[in-house]
Formats: C-alpha cells, sequence, structure tokens
C-alpha cells in the first residue's frame, strides 16, 4: 500500500523551543489514522506543517507524491479542519462552503450541491441561511467540519473534530468519519482515545515532537493476540486457569480486576483460547466480559 | 482570484464596520457640497457687491465670471501649483472642483479604515486557513486587493451620486445629466488615486494579525505620505540629506495625483499605469513578508 503522506525528520522550531524534533510519519492511502500525544507533543505543528500552514525548519514532506503542499498540485485534494480557526462571521454557511467548493474547482452547480448535502450530513439543513455569527460553537464546529468534505478530497486532516460537539452530535460524527475507512484518507488528532479506537484504524503516538510508535490499531492493542476477561474477583486459584491454556501468558491486573491473556495468534485461535479459558475461570469467579484486544487507552499508558 | 474577489466584495458589503465608514464616507460627500454650495453662494454674493453686480438667489450663476477673474485665477494656481491643471481645470462647474477636492482629499482615509484591516482580521481570526488549501497565497492576497478596490470604486460612485442630487437640488440649473457623467467621472479618478493608498494599506495588513494595529499602521502611513508630500513641496533639492527628497517622491502617491486632473488622455493613461503600479509594489512588499510566513 502507498502512503498519502510521508513527512521524515520534520522539524519546526518556534523560538528555542522544537515543536517538531525529527518526525517521521507515513499515512498510508485509504487509512483512517489516530495522531495520539499530550498537549504540545506536535500534533496540531505537524498539521499545520502538511497542509503547508507552516514553514518547517527542515525535513521533507511528501504529499500524496508530490511533494510538500503546493496549490497546484494539491487544491481540492487534501482539506484540514484546523485548530482555534473562526470561520468568516457575516458569512452564511451555504454560500461560504459552496465558494470553497468553487475555489477547490468545483463547478457551481455541483459545489452548491455538495455544501448543501455535507450541511445537511452535520445536521445543519435548516440553518443554510444563517449567519455564522449567529450558530453556537458545536453548530460552527460542524460547519467547520462540512467544509472538510467537500468535494470529497482524497486526504482529510482533522484536529480536534468532536471536541465541543454535543454527546448525540458526537456519536453521529464519530459514525460518518468512520463510514470514511477505505474510501479517503484521514488524519484524526484528539485526546479521546474512546474515539480513537472507534474510528481509526491506524495509531501514532507522538511525543515532544517525535513519533513513538506507528502502527495498525490491529497491532497496537492486540485484537488478534489478546484476551482481556473484565472479572469480577480475584481468581482462586490463578495457577489452574494458566494450565487451562499453557501456550498463553496470563496477567491479572487486580485493581482493574482484568485478566490479560496474550498468546501467539500463528499457533491457536482466540475462540480455542477462551473454550478452555473460560471455563476454567467460570469455576473459580465471575466473569462480565470478554473483548478481544487490550483498550487503546491501556496500551497508551503503557508506552509512556 | 476572481472567485476570491468576487466573495471579498460580497462579504464585504456585509461587514457592519466597512457598511458605516461607507455610509459615514457617503454623509461626508453629502454634507460637504451642501456646505460648500452655501459658501460658494455667501461668496457669490459678496463678489457681487462689491463689482456692483444684481445679487442673485441662485448659487453659481456668476462662477463664470468668477473664474475670469485674475485675482482668483491666482488663487488655483497657488493651489494647484500647476499652470497645466490649472488650464485644465478653468472653466469647470464649482460643483465638480468641490467634489473632485473631498474624493481626492478624503479617500486614502476612506481607504484606510475600510480595507486596512482586512487581510489581518482573516489572519488573526485563522479565516485565512480555511482557503489557502484550496488557492494559492498570491491569488487571496490579489483577490482580496481586487475586493476592496470594487468596495471603495462602490463607496465613491455611492458618495458622487450624494453630492449630485445635494446640488441638483441647491444648485439652479446643476441637475445635467452632464455634471453627473463628470461627478462620476471624478469619482472613478479617484478610485484610481485610491490604488496605491489600498495597496499599502493591505500590504501593511499582511504584516500583524491585528485589525486594530492594522488600521493603525494605515493611518501612519498616510500621515507620513503627507508629511513627505509637504517636505516635498516646501524644501528644494540642494546638498545634504535634502538632495534625495526628490527619490522620495516616487514613491508618494500625492506626487502624481496631478496627472488625474489633467484632461487630456495621454497624462491621464500615465497618472492611471504610475498609480497602479504603485499600489501594486506596495501590495507585493506586504505580500513577500506573508508569501512564506506561518498563518
Amino acid at each position: 500500500m502507498d502512503n498519502a503522506i510521508e513527512t521524515t525528520d520534520l522539524v519546526k522550531r518556534y523560538g528555542a523551543r522544537r515543536a517538531l524534533d525529527g518526525l517521521t510519519l507515513a499515512v498510508p492511502r485509504y487509512a483512517v489514522l489516530g495522531l495520539i500525544g499530550p498537549n504540545g507533543a506536535g500534533k496540531t505543528t505537524w498539521m499545520m506543517s502538511v497542509a503547508g500552514f507552516l514553514q518547517p525548519a527542515s525535513g521533507t514532506i511528501n504529499l500524496l507524491g508530490h511533494g510538500p503542499f503546493d496549490p497546484d498540485a494539491h487544491c481540492g485534494r487534501i482539506t484540514i479542519l484546523p485548530q482555534d480557526s473562526e470561520l468568516p462571521l457575516e458569512s452564511r454557511p451555504l454560500e461560504l462552503l459552496t465558494h470553497y467548493g468553487r475555489l477547490q474547482g468545483l463547478p457551481k452547480q455541483e459545489a452548491a450541491r455538495s455544501a448543501a448535502a455535507m450541511l445537511a450530513e452535520v445536521h445543519l439543513g435548516d440553518r443554510l441561511n444563517s449567519p455564522i455569527r449567529s450558530l453556537s460553537h458545536g453548530m460552527r464546529k460542524r460547519v467547520m467540519i462540512a467544509q472538510c468534505f467537500i468535494g470529497y478530497p482524497e486526504v482529510v486532516l482533522l484536529d480536534e473534530p468532536l471536541s465541543g460537539l454535543d454527546p448525540r452530535e458526537v456519536a453521529h460524527m464519530r459514525a460518518f468519519l468512520t463510514r470514511r475507512r477505505g474510501r479517503q484518507t484521514l488524519v484524526i488528532s484528539s485526546h479521546n482515545l474512546h474515539d480513537i479506537e472507534v474510528m481509526c484504524d491506524h495509531v501514532a503516538f507522538i511525543e515532544n515532537g517525535r513519533t513513538v510508535l506507528v502502527s495498525t490499531l490491529e497491532e497496537v492493542i492486540g485484537t488478534a493476540s489478546t484476551l482481556v476477561y473484565q472479572l469480577t474477583s480475584e481468581p482462586a486459584d490463578f495457577d489452574a486457569a494458566a494450565q487451562a491454556v499453557p501456550e498463553a501468558t496470563l496477567t491479572f491486573d487486580a485493581a482493574a480486576a482484568t485478566l490479560v491473556c496474550r498468546y501467539d495468534p500463528r499457533l491457536t485461535t482466540p475462540e480455542e483460547i477462551n473454550s478452555r479459558l473460560l471455563p476454567a475461570l467460570l469455576s473459580q469467579c465471575g466473569v462480565t466480559t470478554v473483548t478481544r484486544g487490550a483498550s487503546l487507552e491501556t496500551e497508551y499508558l503503557k508506552s509512556l | 482570484m476572481w472567485r476570491v474577489a468576487c466573495y471579498e466584495w460580497f462579504d464585504a458589503l456585509r461587514s457592519r464596520r466597512a457598511l458605516v465608514v461607507l455610509l459615514l464616507y457617503m454623509a461626508a460627500a453629502v454634507c460637504n457640497m451642501y456646505w460648500s454650495i452655501n459658501l460658494l453662494h455667501k461668496l457669490e454674493n459678496e463678489l457681487a457687491t462689491v463689482l456692483q453686480l444684481p445679487k442673485s438667489e441662485q448659487t453659481g450663476v456668476i462662477s463664470t465670471t468668477l473664474w475670469k477673474s485674475k485675482p482668483f485665477q491666482r488663487i488655483m494656481k497657488e493651489m494647484t501649483q500647476n499652470d497645466l491643471v490649472l488650464q485644465d481645470i478653468t472653466g469647470k462647474h464649482p460643483v465638480e472642483l468641490i467634489y473632485a477636492w473631498f474624493a481626492f482629499f478624503y479617500t486614502p482615509l476612506l481607504v484606510v479604515l475600510v480595507s486596512g484591516s482586512r487581510i489581518a482580521e482573516d489572519l488573526g481570526s485563522g479565516a485565512v486557513r480555511y482557503v489557502i488549501f484550496r488557492t494559492s497565497r498570491v491569488s487571496w492576497t490579489l483577490g482580496k486587493f481586487v475586493g476592496q478596490a470594487f468596495m471603495i470604486f462602490f463607496a465613491l460612485i455611492l458618495s458622487g451620486i450624494g453630492a449630485y442630487a445635494v446640488a441638483k437640488c441647491r444648485l439652479a440649473g446643476s441637475g445635467t445629466p452632464d455634471l453627473f457623467m463628470n461627478i462620476i467621472q471624478w469619482s472613478v479618478r479617484a478610485w484610481i488615486f485610491s490604488f496605491p493608498y489600498l495597496g499599502l494599506a493591505m500590504g501593511l495588513s499582511h504584516l500583524t494579525k491585528s485589525a486594530s494595529k492594522a488600521t493603525i499602521m494605515g493611518i501612519v502611513a498616510i500621515t507620513v505620505c503627507f508629511v513627505v508630500t509637504i517636505l516635498l513641496r516646501h524644501f528644494t533639492a540642494d546638498a545634504g540629506w535634502r538632495a534625495y527628497l526628490p527619490y522620495l517622491g516616487v514613491l508618494v502617491p500625492e506626487e502624481h495625483k496631478m496627472y488625474l486632473w489633467r484632461n487630456s488622455l495621454a497624462p491621464l493613461v500615465t497618472g492611471t499605469v504610475y498609480l497602479m503600479t504603485l499600489g501594486c509594489c506596495y501590495l507585493l512588499a506586504g505580500y513577500a513578508c506573508f508569501r512564506k510566513r506561518d498563518v
């Protein structure tokens, strides 16, 4: 699979501080990649550099195989939801998004149709002609998300797309973004790891302007090699449970009352493991849930 | 660029601040015309008394006589400081000249107040970030410039119509289509004169993210232009630093204003090309700082 975005040894300085300190990251085409990292890790700076808003001090950017951002080569193929950026307050959502579509090179009719469809998608079909000034913070955020998808761009960079939305809209947007998997390349920066886990198929951990880990979500949380049992209490005989699955490694977290079972997926299957381990556990304690893979939060905190 | 320009104009027309300044400018043009006609009427009556002519109830009746008087011509020569310009404006209707003076004198201020902060506003609010991945930075800058030029044109035409309406009501026999066309022509000339100021104000607007700072920078810039113009008129080039003053004149729009007061085509075209080029140079100087800047 070729990459939609490749950045190599990217360095961006703000005075003496290095916001990006040799960040190398490749985003496969049609992947939905979650960018995870603490505040000030360099997520926003990386996105802004890729979109051409910031000029890196050194390093290379290759966007859709055409080098760094160039309006001639990338116009209409990449869009971004920037952080802390207001839309023009006197504009109306429909006319503004139509204007953006026209700038991307869409014919007038198509731009208007695409704008109306996207605004309906973000539940603003009844506010098409209201001045942006009169919209609430959450509504403005939805207009900002909608502008990213005008004209079906190949790459969409979303910086904290779900922050500031009400729970109903968060769920709706999460579903909307999840549906883009395999159709568009999305990079989503968020502090909400549950959202990332639901929406993304790739993740990158960023720390101090560097990439700590880049992999598929499946590999990071171990969907194929880990089973997590939520127990009601500590198993009375841990060794007996371990003997039921000798090819696996069991770890019990007393604080969370979870038993993590890691195995080699080349040697066995999760069904096989579960068929032996679950009865062994049920004979000793209650089991409330069994899930494949650990949580992203657990893996992220472990990586720090 | 044209799409950015059209949207910019459309958006600027809705901007409360621009609309207030535009209306104030139009009101100022109307009031200026009203007061000037009153003053002209008083002057004419006093002149009639001195020349022992019958006083008239209507303003503008003895303007032709006034133009023929040598002392008045000397006053005008002092004001224009240019024989050719004086020759060209001699005999023009006073209403035209009153409006032309107003338009040329206040256009720089109108430009700074309406357009001076537009780019800085977008840079400060981050609105520019929704556009510059859809079009090039140069298209955005030029589009903004052209959009604001439309806006200034609109303001000047409106003020011209307002001034004409006052003249038609207050001045007997002045409601002719010719006068209307001449006033509109002066609006267009003032618009051409606005280009270097527009370029200067919008060029400076690239340097800051604060709308108020951009406006202040614009006001300071036009003040500097006026000060330099005064210096150029009152100091002759000789040895020392004064020898360099004439070179400054190249950069000051006021020094090229009189081309636009001429009747013949050659100076008009020269002035138009020069002032437009100067405006583009100022704008592009600001753009040069913005071209690679982080936004």
